[in-house]
Formats: C-alpha cells, sequence, structure tokens
C-alpha cells in the first residue's frame, strides 16, 4: 500500500513536469508575435528588410519610439480613447451591479420574466441592432460625431452577460448578512452599499475589465460614430496611421506597441481578481 | 406590515432594474424589431421610407453580387474559429489546472493577447504575415516550405485570419478554468478510490461535469464569431477579391459606405436567422451529450 502511494506521487511529478515543458514551449509559441511586433518596433527599417530575419535587434532603436511620436498623437488618442471608456466603465459597473442584485436578493413581481429577457439578449448578436442604433442616435437624438452614443449604452446595465456574473456572485453571499442589517433597520439601497459592494468587490473589478476590454476592441461602432480627426481613438488612429505610411513599418510597428500598454496595464493591476471573480459565480447554469 | 415591506422591496428591485430595463427594451428589442421593419422598405437615408415588402430579400438571395460569398466566408471562417478556439484553450486550460509551479503567471500569459485592442493585434499581425520579410514565412523557410501569401491569398486569408481568433481566445481558457475548478473534488475520490485511472477519470468524471460549460463557451464563441467584422475592417478590407467579406462587414459597406441602410438592415436579419438556425441547433443536440446534474438549479 505504502509503496503504492509512493509510485503514484512519482507517477503524479512525472505528469507535473512534462506538464510545465509542454506549457512553456506553448507560452513560448503565444508569446512569439507579441515579442516579434516588439523586436521590429526597435529596428530599423533597413533591418526590418533584411532576410534571414533574426530575434534580436542588432541595436535596439528605443529612440524610433521618439521618432514615431513626432508625428502620431498617441497622448492626444489615448486621452479620447479614454474619454469614453472610463464613464462608460464605471457606468456599466455599477448599473450591472445593480441589476445583479435586483435579481439576486429583491422579490418583485415579473422578476422571472424580466430575468429570461435579459439572458435571451446574451444570444441576441449586436451587429444586428447596430443600424437601428444608429439611426435613433444620429437621426433621432441628433448625436453625430459625439461620443455620447458609444458612452451612453453603458449606463443601461453594462450588458447581460456582466448583469448575470454579478447576480451569480451575490448569490454565493449568505443571506444572513443582509439579514442582519435589516434588522438594524438598513434599507436595501444601504445593504446594496455597505454589505454586498464590498463582499463582491472581485465580480465587480471583473466587470469592469470585461466593459474595458469590450470597448477597446470596438473598432466598428467607433468608425460608425466617429468623424473628426480631433475625436479619434487609438483605434482609429492607428488604422489611419497605418494607411498613411504603408510600408514605413518600424513606425507602425512602434504605434502598435503604445496601443498595447494601456489595455495590458488594467489587465495586470485587476488580474489578481480575475479567475477568482469567475470562479466564484459558479457559471453551472 | 409584511406587505408593506414586500412593496417597498419590489419598489427598490425596479429602481435598481430602471437602467437594465431601458437597455433591455430600447437597445436591443426596440432595435431587433426595427431591424425587420426597415428591411421591408427602400431607405437611403434621406427622403421618406417607401414600402416594399420582401424586396430586399428577393434582391440578396437572387442577385446580389456579394451575398452568398459572404455567407460562406463567415460560415468557414466561424467553423474554423470556433473548433480551433475550443481545442486550444481545453487544452491550455487542462494544462494549467494541474499543481505546477507559476501558475497565475502562465495563466496570465496565455489570458495577454485577448486583452490587446483589436486593431493593433490585426496591424500587428499583418506585419508578421507579410509575404516577404514576415515571421511566418521565415519559419516556414526554415523548415524548407515555400513563401506562402498568408493575406495576400483568397485560399489561405480565412485561414490565417481564424489562427489570429484562436490565438485570442484566452477568456475561453479562463471560464473552462473556472469549470474545472467547480468539478466536484468528491466524485474524483470516489472514482479513485473505485480504482479508476487518470484517464478514465477525465473522460467518465471531468468531461461529463465540464459539457455545462463547454456548451456555453461553444455557444458564445459560436455567436461573436458569427458575427466576425473586425478582421475585415481593419486588415483585409473584404478582400482579396470578396473572399474575406463577411455578412457584417457586407452589412456595414452598404450602409455607411453606400447608404443602403434598409438593404443592409435585410443583411443584419438575414444573419439574425443565421446565427439563430445554429444557436438552434447547438441547443437541440445538447441534450443528447451534455450531462445535468439533474436535481439542483
Amino acid at each position: 500500500m505504502a509503496r503504492n502511494l509512493k509510485s503514484k506521487k512519482r507517477q503524479e511529478r512525472i505528469a507535473n513536469n512534462v506538464t510545465l515543458v509542454v506549457l512553456i514551449v506553448l507560452s513560448a509559441i503565444v508569446m512569439l508575435p507579441i515579442w516579434w511586433i516588439f523586436r521590429s518596433s526597435l529596428m530599423s527599417n533597413g533591418e526590418l528588410f533584411e532576410w534571414p530575419p533574426t530575434f534580436l535587434p542588432k541595436r535596439w532603436l528605443f529612440s524610433n519610439y521618439k521618432k514615431t511620436l513626432e508625428f502620431y498623437p498617441f497622448w492626444k488618442y489615448l486621452k479620447n480613447t479614454m474619454t469614453i471608456i472610463v464613464p462608460a466603465v464605471l457606468g456599466g459597473t455599477i448599473t450591472a451591479t445593480m441589476g445583479g442584485y435586483a435579481f439576486a436578493r429583491l422579490r418583485f413581481p415579473g422578476k422571472k420574466f424580466l430575468f429570461s429577457l435579459c439572458i435571451g439578449s446574451m444570444l441576441l448578436p449586436t451587429m444586428v441592432t447596430l443600424i437601428p442604433l444608429y439611426i435613433m442616435w444620429t437621426r433621432g437624438l441628433n448625436l453625430v460625431d459625439s461620443y455620447l452614443p458609444l458612452i451612453l449604452p453603458y449606463f443601461c446595465g453594462g450588458g447581460a452577460f456582466n448583469i448575470f456574473l454579478i447576480r451569480q456572485f451575490i448569490s454565493t453571499i449568505p443571506r444572513e448578512l443582509d439579514e442582519a442589517a435589516t434588522i438594524d433597520g438598513a434599507g436595501h439601497f444601504r445593504i446594496l452599499v455597505s454589505i454586498i459592494m464590498p463582499a463582491i468587490k472581485s465580480a465587480m473589478i471583473v466587470v469592469a475589465l470585461l466593459l474595458f476590454i469590450q470597448m477597446w476592441n470596438d473598432l466598428l461602432q467607433q468608425i460608425i460614430y466617429i468623424n473628426s480627426d480631433s475625436k479619434f481613438t487609438i483605434a482609429i488612429g492607428l488604422s489611419q496611421f497605418k494607411g498613411s505610411l504603408k510600408s514605413d513599418w518600424s513606425a507602425i510597428m512602434c504605434a502598435t506597441c503604445m496601443s498595447f500598454v494601456p489595455g495590458v496595464v488594467f489587465y495586470l493591476l485587476g488580474q489578481k481578481y480575475f479567475v477568482e471573480g469567475i470562479v466564484m459565480t459558479g457559471m453551472k447554469n | 406590515m409584511t406587505n408593506q415591506l414586500l412593496k417597498s422591496e419590489a419598489r427598490t428591485a425596479y429602481l435598481c432594474l430602471i437602467p437594465s430595463i431601458i437597455g433591455l427594451v430600447v437597445l436591443t428589442y426596440i432595435p431587433l424589431a426595427a431591424v425587420f421593419g426597415l428591411s421591408l422598405f427602400r431607405w437611403e437615408g434621406v427622403g421618406v421610407p417607401q414600402w416594399v415588402g420582401l424586396k430586399n430579400y428577393v434582391r440578396l438571395f437572387s442577385r446580389d453580387p456579394y451575398f452568398k460569398d459572404a455567407i460562406c466566408a463567415t460560415v468557414y471562417f466561424a467553423f474554423l474559429s470556433v473548433v480551433g478556439s475550443m481545442v486550444y484553450s481545453l487544452f491550455v486550460a487542462l494544462l494549467l489546472n494541474r499543481k505546477i509551479p507559476a501558475r497565475g503567471f502562465f495563466r496570465a500569459l496565455f489570458y495577454l493577447p485577448y486583452v490587446l485592442p483589436a486593431m493593433a493585434v490585426y496591424i500587428g499581425w499583418s506585419w508578421l504575415y507579410e509575404t516577404n520579410f514576415g515571421l511566418f514565412n521565415y519559419l516556414l523557410s526554415l523548415v524548407g516550405i515555400k513563401k506562402v501569401m498568408f493575406i495576400g491569398s483568397s485560399k489561405m486569408v480565412i485561414p490565417s485570419l481564424a489562427l489570429i481568433t484562436v490565438w485570442l481566445s484566452g477568456n475561453l481558457i479562463v471560464i473552462f478554468l473556472a469549470g474545472f475548478q467547480n468539478v466536484p473534488r468528491i466524485y474524483m475520490e470516489a472514482a479513485e478510490t473505485d480504482g479508476a485511472n487518470a484517464w478514465q477519470r477525465f473522460w467518465r468524471i471531468t468531461i461529463p461535469c465540464m459539457t455545462p460549460i463547454i456548451f456555453y463557451n461553444l455557444l458564445m464563441s459560436l455567436i461573436t464569431n458569427l458575427q466576425v467584422v473586425t478582421p475585415a475592417l481593419a486588415l483585409t478590407n473584404g478582400g482579396p477579391g470578396n473572399s474575406s467579406c463577411f455578412l457584417s462587414y457586407l452589412m456595414y459597406v452598404y450602409a455607411f459606405r453606400n447608404g443602403k441602410l434598409s438593404y443592409a438592415c435585410a443583411i443584419a436579419f438575414v444573419s439574425f436567422l443565421l446565427i439563430g438556425v445554429f444557436t438552434l441547433v447547438l441547443f437541440a443536440t445538447s441534450k443528447t451529450w451534455m450531462f445535468s446534474a439533474g436535481g439542483d438549479d
């Protein structure tokens, strides 16, 4: 029996070592594109068009970034992008939390129906509603060349998935906590703000991160709603920049790398909460 | 007293839900009805819409030069992307689920591509795919394969774009990982006591317990990838030829470059139906392979 256990332990150790090796190889493959883009940003164009290409630059030309910034207004684009993302992420996270709280804790007529509507909308492709929404914002409300059509929708619940995620998370918190607070005379809002919200901090960070990524990637709507150069976001600015340069790949890769940074920073800050947040929700039903 | 309490509870609930209800009604379900309504008119953004019934659809299916290609490209892309990213992310999640050192680091690493802005990703990859000096052709040359036009040839463009999607599928990995951690330990221990080996435990316990998560990921990535538009916007402009002219991209071109808003609505509605059919098929077949623990909600 003891020997059996020992050999089992050894087997496990071998399996773990194999796993580790496979993971290292795989992650090197996954990182290779990012490395290649980064290393290209540090090379001169002459070096980029040499054959065979090399994995390391001969000289690390960090000055490429300075040169690129002279004609690529990254900071302006970043500021514009943040002007959209910051209010939208806040709005989405708060309204999703409110919706999730109502579905998780409160009793009210029509709850089942509203919840099915909400889950049903998760299956609805966003592309389908694009044109009617465009007509509503630009013709109905006359919001042409404005950030509002990009921001305001996020103040409306922040998406069904996020409401669902918050609801699942709140369900894991023992009800006794709210009941104790009720006896102490706290209203539902007080409970939400002072008991529920601190307890679901990691879920709220997950929601904020998901919303951030979603907006970050939403090239199509940004193209549709933003017209003037001065309002360009990073996504549109980058595509414009590439279109105007065509073959100055070293500058294009600099601009690309710069636009990688904000997302990565935000992710690394929230990373700790991330898997925990999704695990806690159960994701079962 | 209790009645009054319930009333105040309901009032709070509706207050909390006002934003979501507005979102659902004004931004989701009304536009869905509107897209169908508009598709029955002829309207190019100015003047009074003209009733044409189903003519937009008839034209779409009989005379539109791009529509059939667009459907094929979309379905082909979605198929490759969904299969590729499901296999890749399930495999990585399995590896990450073992007790290995620096797990958090690896997890962060595989998730990283997902947090990069799409536009930058496609521009970056277009350099990797460059025919003469790009990374991929360099790697292929090392094993003696002749240069491939990844983005420039109509045969390769869809698989090349799908590969980027697979690379970006870090979010699926995280959801799979979460699922693994919810597989009840008791089942595992019971099976182990009964003498089941690792392989049997994987196929008889882990996978059945994971089927709801697999279903969820499959459904969501199918819906997302059938709506694909960004690679065409950022990289290919639908080309070469019409080979990457996805349905959503075609809709965008008709609506926002040619001003044919109502005609584009017909495309949007067809794409809604297409996604609906795929969703229904998935739901219908899921009964045969999805494991449910029964009883609990």
